[in-house]
C-alpha cells in the first residue's frame, strides 16, 4: 500500500483572493482543512475541475501513483495499469520547490508548483514531516 | 625603384644586391627641404610652361616632360623606363627668380622675427638670459611639448613690443606685423627716434617715400639674409633647425603620377596643381625679365607670392582682385585636410575588395551566429581556398562550374605563381590538372566565416564575424535576436559584408568576434544579443498560467524548438486526470533541458514587469511565486517553477536573466543554442497562434471614458484653483521661484502626472486579450502610456521642457483668451489618437513632434563628434601584462585597471560588481541537493570552511581592514573578500529556531534543514564557484581598453533622450544634462552654462542655521539692505548719503554695519578713495564724490546714485543665487544648500558651510582649488551622474579610465584639438586627427621624427597593430652561422 504523505478535507472558503478572475481558466482557490486545521492556496484548472465556494473536497498528496508504492521513475509512461488516480478525479503532477516557516512558532509553509500551477500549505510543521526539497509529488483530489 | 634598363649603365658583373626581405618602416621623420636638396632630389629642370607640343608629346622642361613620368598610358617615363603602371615617378624642380614666404610658415617666420633683431640677426634677449633660456632649452630630458612650452614663455615677450633695441648691435626693432591681404610681413618702426629722424628727413625736399621709413616692407630676400646670418644658437634657442628653410627658393616639381592628366574626349585636362604650377613657371619667367627696381617687378613679385601660396593652400585670399579664379583649385593643403582629405579618406580608411552590402531582413530559424548571403552575392565574393588531400575532389567540382554557376570559383593560383581566371580559361583542363598546394579562389559556402557590420559602427558589437549561410533570394538574413548590437531594423536597412581572405585573419575573427564571444557588452556586462519583440510576446503568452496543451499539441510544440530531430524527454503532464494536460510552462522547462542528459540547470529569480511588490502576506513579506499576476519568474534546476516570462527574463539590458544566467554558468554555447531554440519556437507558435492589432484594440470601453474623463476633470479642477490662487497672490511660493514659475510647474506637475494617471486606469479596463496590452507587459514593444495616447488620452505635449510657448501676443494660439493659463490653452491634449485631435490639439502635438525630430538631427551630429574626439584621445591605451595601463610613449596612465583589474564585460553583479553572491547562493543551494546525512553547519563551522577555501587559494588571514587595495600574489581584490565574508556570515545565521519546545525538540531538529541553513558541501561549492569564478573574470593583458571605455561612453550617448535638463534636488534649479553636459565635462570647459556648488553645512539639521548661511552666500546688493540712498545738498558740500535698515540686517542674521560697507564700497571697483566715504555712526554713511570740477559734480552725483544700490555688501559675487535642499530620506530632515555659480573657494570659507565636504560640478574650478585628484573624482562623479539620470548603466572603469587620462599630465585635458596635443602624441596621430596641415608644418619645422608606434600611426603605415593580438612577437634564438674558410691567400702573414 503507498504511502500517502499528507491527507486531509478541505472546504473551499473562497475563489480567487482578490476577486478578480485574472485567468480564464484557472482559479486561485482558498482552502482549509476539517482534520489538521491546514489553510491552502491552490491553483485549479476550473475549466475541467469546477469548485464553488463553500464544496468539500478530499486532497491527497503522494509520492506515486503506483499502487504497490514502487518509487516513481521519473519517466511519463502512461498505460492502462492499475493506478492510484483511478479513484481520483483530479490528479496533478508537481514538485515541492520551497519550504519555509510561517506566522505563529511550528507553523510552516509548503510550496509546490503544479507545472506553473501553485500550491501554497500552511499549517502545523509536525504534518510536513515525510516531505522533502525537489520531491516530486502528485496531488489527488475528489470531491466529497 | 625599378632599376634602369640593361641600355642605361651596364657592368661586367651584375653587382650583388644583398636581399633583406620585406622591409619594415621603423619611423618617419619630417624636415624641410633645402634649396640645394631640392635640386638634388629633381631629375629635370622644368621651365617651360606648355604641356605637349604639336605632335602631342610632352615638352622636354615643360610639366608633363616624361623624365618626372609618364603622362598617360602611351608613354614611358623618361628616367627609369617604366610604363604608366610602373614608374612611381621622378621630382623636377622649379628655381624661384625671387624667394618667397611659404604659406604654412608665415606665421612662424613673424614670430621669429619678432624675437630677432631685424639687423644683426641675434635673438633680442640680453645675453644672460640668452644664455639661460639656451640650456634649458637644450636639456636632452626635455621632450616636444616641453620644448613648446618654453618656446612659447620666450616669445611672448616679444609679442607685442613697439620698440626694442638689440642688445649687441643697437639696432632699434619696432613690432612686426603680417599684413594678411598681400602676404607680407611689415616692420613698424614707430618709434620716438625715428620719429625724430623722419622730422629730420622731411626738411629735405628730395626726400621721395614719404612713409618708407616708419613701415618698412620686410620682402622674403631681405628675410631669407637674415635668416641665413642666424646664430646656430639662436636657432637652438628658438627650437628651430634651419629657418631660411622656411623661405621658397626652389619649387620640387611633384612627379606626374601625383597629378594625374584626365583625358576627356581626346582633349586632356590637366590636374590643379599643374596649372598652378603652369601660373607659378609664368610669372617666374616675367620676374627674371624684369630689373630690381620697376614697380612692375614688384608687383610680379608679389603675383608670384600669391601663386606660390595659393599653390600651397588655395583658401589664400589676396593677390589682385581681377586674377582670382572662377572656381577655386585644390591646393597641396586641400588635398590633406578634412574629412574627404588623404588622411582621413585615404590613410586612416581604406577601400576594401571582397566585400558585399544589400538590405537585411530577419530569419529567424537561422541560428545567431548565421548570416544568410543571398547566391548572387556568394557568387562575387571568394575565398582563396588551398588545395588538400581533403578538399580536392570539391575544389575540383568548383573550378568546373566555373565563376557562374553557384559552388564555383572564380580564379586558379598555381603555386608558381601563375594565375588562370576560370572564366576564360578552359575549366575542365585545369581542375583534372589540380595539384596540392595549388590555391583556388572559389565561391563563398556554407560555414565560411564573414564579418557583418553596420553602419554607424558606435561600438565593437556593431561588426561581428558570422558563419555564413548561402540562401536564395536577395537580401542578408539575421536572426532577430541579434538585431540589438548592430542596432538594426528591417525598415529597409543595408548592412556590409567582409570575407576575411587568410586563415588567420579568420581564425583571428572566429576567437575574438563571433557572435557568441559577444554576447555581453563590455559598457557593463549587460547581454546584448537577446530576444526581441515576437519572441518575447510568444513566450510571454506560452508561459501564462492557462495555457494548457494536450499531447499532440504538446508534442507539436515540443518540436518545433529543434525542427524536430532533438531528443526530447515527454515530461509528465502537470494534469494528469481528468485529461492529460501540459502546461505552457513545462515547455520551457524542455526548452531548458530537453532531456536527461542535457546537464544544464538554471536557478533564478526575476521578477517580471507584471509582478505586484505591494501585495503582502500575513507577515509582510513579498508574495513571490505565490504573486497574484504570475509576475515572479523562478527556474530551479532548469524547471519553470512559476512566473509568466517576458523582457526581464528573456530580454537585452539585465544581468540576471535566462541567458544571463546560462551565459555565465554553462557558457556561451548553451546561451547561444537556447536562444536559437526559443527563436524557433516563437517564431512557428506565434505563426499558428497569430497575433495581430485591430481597431477594437483601440476602442475605449465606456468606462474607461467615463473614469478618463472623472480623472483628467480633477486635474482640471486642480489647474484652476492653482490659476485662481495666483491671481489672487495666495500661490505659495516654491523655493527659489517666483509665483509665475510656481504656477508653471506645478501646473505642469499636475498635468504630466494626469496622462500617467489615466494610462493606469486604461491598463486596468483593457481585456486580457488585448494586443497592445500584452505587448506592454511583456516588454515587447510599447509602454503603458503609449497605449493611453491611441486609447484615452494623448496628454501634455511639452516644448523644451515647457508647455507651449505664447507665440502670439499673451497667448499661444488665437483660439484662447489672452493670458490663458488653463490646460488647454498651454497643450494639454484630452482627446486620445482613436477620438481624434481638435485643431489646436493637433497644431501642439506637431509642435512637440518637431521639436523631437530636430533633436535626433542635431543630436546624431553632436554625439558623433563626440565619440570620434574620445576615441582619438583613447585609442592607444591598452592593458599590458603587469595590469598596468599605458599610452604608446609607455607612461602609465593608471598602475591598474579599474583599481581591480577585473574586465567590464564579465561582471555579474550590481555597480560593477565581480559577481552576485545571492544568485550563485541559491544556485548551489539548488544544485547540491541535501543528501541523507544532511548537516547544518553552525556558524563558528561556517567560519572555519570559509577560512579553510580562503586559505587553500593562499588568503589565510590577510583579510583585515587595513588590507591594500590588491593581494598581488594571489589575486583577489580586498573588497572582494571582504564582500565575500560579510555576506557568507550574513545569509548562513541558522540560530533562527535554535531551542524549540523540548517536546517538539526532535521534530523540529528533522525540519530545520528543510527550510534554511547549509551544509558543508553546499558551502564549498558556493566558495569554489565564486573564487574560482572571479579569477576568470580578470582582464586580459592586451586589452584595448582605451578604445573600450570609448565605444561604451560614446555609444550611450547616441541614446539619451532629449530631456537636457532637471531639477538638481529643487524644483526651479536645473542642470544640464544629456549630451550637452557629457560634452561639457569632456570638453574640460572652463565656462560651463549650470555651475552648482553643493554646500554641506556644519549644522544640517537646523533649518533656520542653513537659511543664515544662505544669507551669507548670496550676494546682498547694498540697495536691498539700505533704508535710503539719497543725495544731500548743503549750500557748501553735495554728497550721497546712505542710511541702512538695521531690522532687515538682523532679520537676515547679516553681518554689516556701516564699517563694512564702506570697505565693499571701496572694493567695488567705484573709483572711490578712502577719504571720500564717511561713517557718521553704525548705520549712517556719506559718500563724496570724487571732486574733479564743479561741472561735472552733479553727473558724478547722479552716476553713483544708480551705482551703489548695486554694490555687494555681503556674500559671494560670483554666485547668482542660492536655494535650500531638504532631504527627507533621513530623519530627522537635514539640509544643504545647492549654490548656482562659481566661487568655490569663497563658499567653503563662509561660516557654517562645511568646507571639507563642499564640492562643486565645475571640473576647472575643483582642479584650481582642491587639485587634480579632486578634478579626477569630480570628472568620474559627473559622468555618472549625468549617464544615471538617463537611466543608463555604465562600467565605472571606463569611467575612470577616461578621467585618469584627462588628468594624468597634470592639468585638466579636454578631448579636443588642444588636449589631445598636449596628451604628447606623434604627428601623424595629430595629423589624422584634426587641422592636419597645422600639425604636418609643425612637426617639418621642428625637424621631429616619429616612431610608427601608435594605433593611427601603424593603420597609416600599414603595419600591424601593436595592441591585442599584435602585441607579442615571436623571437628566434639563430645559431650564428660558421662562415665557411675559402682557400688560403697566395700572399698571407704580413
Amino acid at each position: 500500500m503507498v504511502e500517502s504523505l499528507f491527507e486531509d478535507i478541505f472546504r473551499v472558503e473562497k475563489l480567487n483572493p482578490d476577486d478578480k478572475k485574472l485567468f480564464e481558466k484557472v482559479n486561485r482557490i482558498e482552502a482549509r482543512s476539517e482534520r489538521f486545521d491546514m489553510f491552502m492556496h491552490l491553483d485549479i484548472n476550473s475549466e475541467l475541475y469546477p469548485l464553488k465556494e463553500g464544496q468539500k473536497f478530499f486532497l491527497k498528496v503522494v509520492s506515486t501513483l503506483n499502487p504497490d508504492g514502487t518509487p516513481d521513475t521519473g519517466y511519463y509512461n502512461p498505460g492502462n495499469r492499475q493506478s492510484l488516480a483511478d479513484t481520483f478525479e483530479y490528479v496533478m503532477y508537481g514538485k515541492l520547490y520551497r519550504v519555509t516557516e510561517s506566522t505563529g512558532r511550528e507553523k510552516a509553509e509548503l510550496l509546490i508548483s503544479f507545472g506553473g500551477l501553485l500550491m501554497m500549505m500552511k499549517g502545523d510543521h509536525s504534518h510536513f514531516n515525510k516531505f522533502e526539497l525537489d520531491q516530486r509529488l502528485y496531488l489527488l483530489i475528489r470531491k466529497v | 625603384m625599378n632599376r634602369p634598363k640593361s641600355d642605361g649603365m651596364t657592368f661586367t658583373k651584375e653587382p650583388y644586391i644583398e636581399d633583406t626581405g620585406a622591409r619594415k618602416i621603423a619611423g618617419i621623420s619630417f624636415s624641410t627641404l633645402s634649396e640645394t636638396e631640392i635640386m638634388k632630389i629633381g631629375e629635370v629642370q622644368v621651365w617651360h610652361a606648355d604641356y605637349y607640343d604639336a605632335f602631342k608629346k610632352p615638352v622636354p622642361g615643360g610639366l608633363l616632360d616624361s623624365r618626372m613620368g609618364a603622362a598617360n598610358k602611351s608613354l614611358s617615363c623618361a628616367t627609369c623606363h617604366g610604363l604608366y603602371a610602373d614608374c612611381q615617378g621622378h621630382y623636377g624642380y622649379l628655381p624661384l627668380a625671387r624667394p618667397v614666404f611659404n604659406v604654412g610658415f608665415l606665421s612662424t617666420i613673424v614670430k621669429i622675427l619678432k624675437c630677432i633683431c631685424k639687423h644683426c640677426a641675434r635673438v633680442l634677449l640680453d645675453e644672460d638670459s640668452r644664455k639661460k633660456s639656451l640650456m634649458k632649452m637644450r636639456n636632452p630630458k626635455l621632450d616636444g611639448l616641453q620644448k613648446m612650452q618654453l618656446l612659447e614663455s620666450i616669445m611672448k615677450k616679444y609679442k607685442s613690443v613697439k620698440a626694442i633695441a638689440c642688445p649687441r648691435c643697437g639696432y632699434i626693432n619696432g613690432s612686426v606685423k603680417h599684413n594678411k591681404s598681400t602676404l607680407s610681413i611689415i616692420h613698424d618702426c614707430d618709434n620716438e627716434v625715428v620719429a625724430e629722424l623722419q622730422s629730420a628727413l622731411s626738411d629735405v625736399n628730395n626726400y621721395r617715400a614719404s612713409s618708407d621709413l616708419t613701415s618698412r616692407v620686410l620682402d622674403p630676400l631681405r628675410v631669407h639674409s637674415l635668416f641665413k646670418k642666424m646664430h646656430v644658437e639662436d636657432c637652438d634657442l628658438l627650437y628651430i633647425e634651419k629657418p631660411e628653410k622656411l623661405i621658397i627658393t626652389n619649387i620640387a616639381v611633384p612627379p606626374i603620377v601625383i597629378r594625374p592628366s584626365v583625358i576627356m574626349d581626346g582633349v586632356s585636362n590637366e590636374n590643379d596643381i599643374t596649372v598652378k604650377l603652369k601660373e607659378i613657371i609664368k610669372v617666374n619667367a616675367c620676374l627674371g625679365q624684369e630689373s630690381g627696381e620697376s614697380s612692375k617687378f614688384q608687383e610680379n613679385w608679389l603675383m608670384l607670392q600669391f601663386h606660390v601660396a595659393q599653390y600651397i593652400n588655395s583658401d589664400v585670399k589676396g593677390g589682385s582682385i581681377y586674377n582670382q579664379p572662377s572656381k577655386p583649385l585644390t591646393g597641396f593643403i586641400q588635398r590633406i585636410k578634412g574629412k574627404q582629405g588623404r588622411f582621413r579618406s585615404n590613410l586612416s580608411g581604406k577601400r576594401a575588395e571582397y566585400t558585399g552590402r544589400t538590405v537585411i531582413s530577419p530569419d529567424p530559424n537561422l541560428k545567431i551566429t548565421e548570416v544568410a548571403i543571398p547566391i548572387h552575392m556568394a557568387r562575387i565574393l571568394t575565398y582563396p581556398e588551398r588545395v588538400t588531400h581533403h578538399n580536392i575532389e570539391k575544389l575540383r567540382q568548383c573550378m568546373r562550374n566555373g565563376p557562374d554557376k553557384y559552388p564555383g570559383a572564380r580564379l586558379l593560383k598555381k603555386s608558381g605563381g601563375t594565375s588562370w581566371n576560370l572564366k576564360l580559361s578552359s575549366r575542365k583542363r585545369l581542375a583534372d590538372e589540380l595539384k596540392f598546394g595549388d590555391i583556388v579562389d572559389r565561391h563563398l559556402e556554407d560555414g565560411d566565416i564573414v564579418l557583418f557590420n553596420r553602419q554607424p559602427s558606435l561600438h565593437r558589437m556593431s561588426m561581428m564575424s558570422h558563419r555564413a549561410r548561402i540562401m536564395p533570394w536577395r537580401t542578408l538574413r539575421f536572426n532577430e535576436s541579434v538585431c540589438n548590437p548592430y542596432n538594426a531594423d528591417f525598415d529597409g536597412d543595408e548592412m556590409n559584408l567582409h570575407v576575411p581572405q587568410t586563415e588567420e585573419a579568420r581564425t583571428e575573427a572566429l576567437l575574438l568576434m563571433t557572435v557568441q564571444n559577444n554576447l555581453c557588452t563590455p559598457k557593463n556586462g549587460e547581454i546584448l544579443v537577446a530576444s526581441t519583440q515576437d519572441f518575447l510576446t510568444s513566450s510571454f503568452l506560452i508561459t501564462r498560467k492557462d495555457t494548457f496543451y494536450d499531447r499532440s499539441a504538446f508534442s507539436l510544440i515540443c518540436s518545433y524548438m529543434g525542427d524536430g530531430m532533438d531528443l526530447i524527454d515527454l515530461p509528465t503532464p502537470a494534469i494528469i486526470k481528468p485529461v492529460e494536460l501540459w502546461s505552457g510552462k513545462q515547455l520551457f522547462s524542455i526548452l531548458l533541458r530537453p532531456h536527461a542528459n542535457v546537464r544544464v540547470y538554471v536557478n533564478l529569480t526575476v521578477k517580471e514587469k507584471i509582478y505586484n511588490a505591494k501585495k503582502r502576506d500575513d507577515r509582510n513579506r513579498e508574495l513571490k511565486t505565490m504573486c497574484l499576476n504570475d509576475g515572479f519568474v523562478y527556474f530551479r534546476n532548469s524547471e519553470l517553477i512559476s512566473g509568466q516570462i517576458g523582457k526581464v527574463t528573456l530580454g537585452n539590458g539585465n544581468k540576471d536573466g535566462l541567458f544571463s544566467v546560462l551565459l555565465r554558468d554553462y557558457k556561451s554555447d548553451a546561451a547561444a543554442s537556447c536562444m536559437n531554440r526559443l527563436a524557433k519556437l516563437s517564431a512557428r507558435w506565434i505563426g499558428n497562434h497569430g497575433f495581430s492589432i485591430g481597431i477594437e484594440d483601440v476602442q475605449p470601453k465606456v468606462i474607461l471614458i467615463h473614469r478618463k474623463n472623472e480623472t483628467i476633470d480633477k486635474g482640471y479642477d486642480v489647474c484652476d484653483r492653482f490659476i485662481e490662487d495666483f491671481h489672487k497672490g495666495k500661490l505659495k511660493l516654491a523655493a527659489g521661484c517666483d509665483a509665475a514659475q510656481t504656477l508653471e510647474s506645478s501646473i505642469f506637475g499636475t498635468l504630466n502626472n494626469l496622462r500617467d494617471a489615466t494610462a493606469q486606469v486604461c491598463m486596468q479596463t483593457l481585456h486580457w486579450r488585448n494586443s497592445p496590452l500584452i505587448m506592454s507587459q511583456c516588454g515587447s514593444k510599447g509602454s503603458p502610456s503609449n497605449i493611453c495616447q491611441m486609447v484615452a488620452c494623448v496628454g501634455q505635449q511639452s516644448v523644451g521642457g515647457c508647455r507651449a510657448a505664447n507665440g502670439f501676443l499673451d497667448r499661444s494660439l488665437p483660439h484662447f483668451p489672452k493670458r490663458a493659463q488653463t490646460p488647454a490653452a498651454k497643450g494639454f491634449v484630452r482627446n486620445s489618437f482613436y477620438s481624434g485631435l481638435s485643431a489646436t490639439e493637433f497644431f501642439f502635438h506637431t509642435m512637440a513632434g518637431r521639436e523631437g525630430l530636430v533633436d535626433t538631427a542635431v543630436k546624431t551630429a553632436d554625439t558623433g563628434y563626440m565619440s570620434r574626439r574620445l576615441m582619438k584621445a583613447l585609442e592607444d591605451l591598452f592593458l599590458h601584462y603587469d595590469y598596468t595601463v599605458r599610452d604608446t610613449n609607455g607612461s602609465i596612465v593608471q598602475f591598474c585597471y579599474g583599481d581591480d583589474g577585473m574586465d567590464p564585460a564579465g561582471m555579474e553583479g550590481e555597480n560593477g560588481k565581480p559577481l552576485n553572491f545571492d544568485r550563485l547562493f541559491l544556485r548551489s543551494k539548488a544544485i547540491c541537493p541535501p543528501d541523507g546525512d544532511h548537516v547544518i553547519l553552525s556558524s563558528s563551522d561556517v567560519r572555519r570552511v570559509l577560512q579553510e577555501k580562503l586559505s587553500e587559494v593562499g588568503m589565510s588571514n590577510s583579510v583585515e581592514k587595513d588590507a591594500s587595495d590588491i593581494m598581488s600574489e594571489v589575486g583577489f581584490s580586498a573588497d572582494f573578500i571582504q564582500s565575500l565574508q560579510s555576506f557568507v556570515e550574513k545569509n548562513t545565521l541558522t540560530e533562527i529556531i535554535t531551542e524549540g519546545d523540548s517536546t517538539n525538540l526532535k521534530n523540529l531538529s528533522n525540519f530545520i534543514p528543510k527550510i534554511s541553513g547549509i551544509s558543508r558541501r553546499q558551502l564549498e561549492v558556493f566558495l569554489d564557484i565564486c573564487l574560482s569564478r572571479y579569477r576568470f573574470k580578470k582582464i586580459e593583458a592586451g586589452t584595448p581598453i582605451g578604445a573600450i571605455g570609448a565605444h561604451s561612453i560614446g555609444e550611450p550617448g547616441t541614446q539619451m533622450t532629449l530631456k537636457t535638463f532637471h531639477f538638481a534636488g529643487v524644483a526651479s534649479m536645473n542642470v544640464t544634462l544629456g549630451v550637452p553636459r557629457i560634452i561639457e565635462i569632456i570638453n574640460g570647459a572652463p565656462n560651463i552654462k549650470t555651475p552648482i556648488i553643493t554646500a554641506i553645512l556644519e549644522r544640517d539639521d537646523n533649518a533656520n542655521i542653513a537659511k543664515v548661511v544662505k544669507g551669507r552666500i548670496e550676494k546682498t546688493n547694498l540697495g536691498q539692505v539700505a533704508k535710503s540712498i539719497q543725495v544731500v545738498y548743503t549750500s557748501r558740500s553735495a554728497a550721497i548719503l546712505i542710511s541702512l535698515d538695521m531690522k532687515i540686517i538682523e532679520d537676515a542674521h547679516l553681518n554689516i554695519d556701516a564699517n563694512t560697507v564702506k570697505q565693499s564700497i571701496l572694493q567695488s571697483g567705484l573709483k572711490l578713495k578712502s577719504e571720500n566715504i564717511k561713517v557718521l555712526d553704525m548705520k549712517k554713511l556719506q559718500v563724496d564724490p570724487r571732486v574733479a570740477s564743479r561741472s561735472e559734480i552733479l553727473f558724478q552725483l547722479n552716476n553713483l546714485k544708480n551705482l551703489l544700490p548695486l554694490v555687494v555688501v555681503k556674500g559671494v559675487k560670483t554666485v547668482e543665487r542660492a536655494v535650500l535642499e531638504i532631504k527627507k530620506e533621513k530623519k530627522p530632515e537635514t539640509y544643504n544648500l545647492l549654490v548656482e555659480g562659481k566661487g568655490l573657494k569663497e563658499v567653503m570659507g563662509i561660516e557654517g558651510v562645511n568646507g571639507h565636504r563642499t564640492v562643486s560640478n565645475h571640473i576647472i574650478e575643483m582642479m584650481n582649488i582642491l587639485g587634480i585628484e579632486a578634478a579626477r573624482y569630480c570628472i568620474i562623479e559627473q559622468i555618472q551622474y549625468t549617464m544615471k539620470s538617463h537611466g543608463m548603466s555604465i562600467d565605472v572603469r571606463h569611467i575612470m579610465l577616461l578621467a585618469d587620462m584627462m588628468t594624468v599630465r597634470g592639468q585638466v585635458l579636454g578631448m579636443t584639438r588642444h588636449g589631445i596635443q598636449k596628451m604628447g602624441r606623434s604627428s601623424l596621430m595629430l595629423a589624422s586627427f584634426e587641422s592636419s596641415t597645422d600639425y604636418l608644418f609643425d612637426a617639418a619645422l621642428r625637424g621631429k621624427g616619429d616612431p610608427i608606434d601608435g594605433v593611427s600611426d601603424c593603420i597609416i603605415m600599414g603595419k600591424p597593430i601593436h595592441i591585442g593580438t599584435g602585441m607579442i612577437e615571436v623571437q628566434q634564438r639563430l645559431e650564428p652561422s660558421v662562415l665557411p674558410r675559402g682557400a688560403n691567400p697566395i700572399l698571407s702573414g704580413v
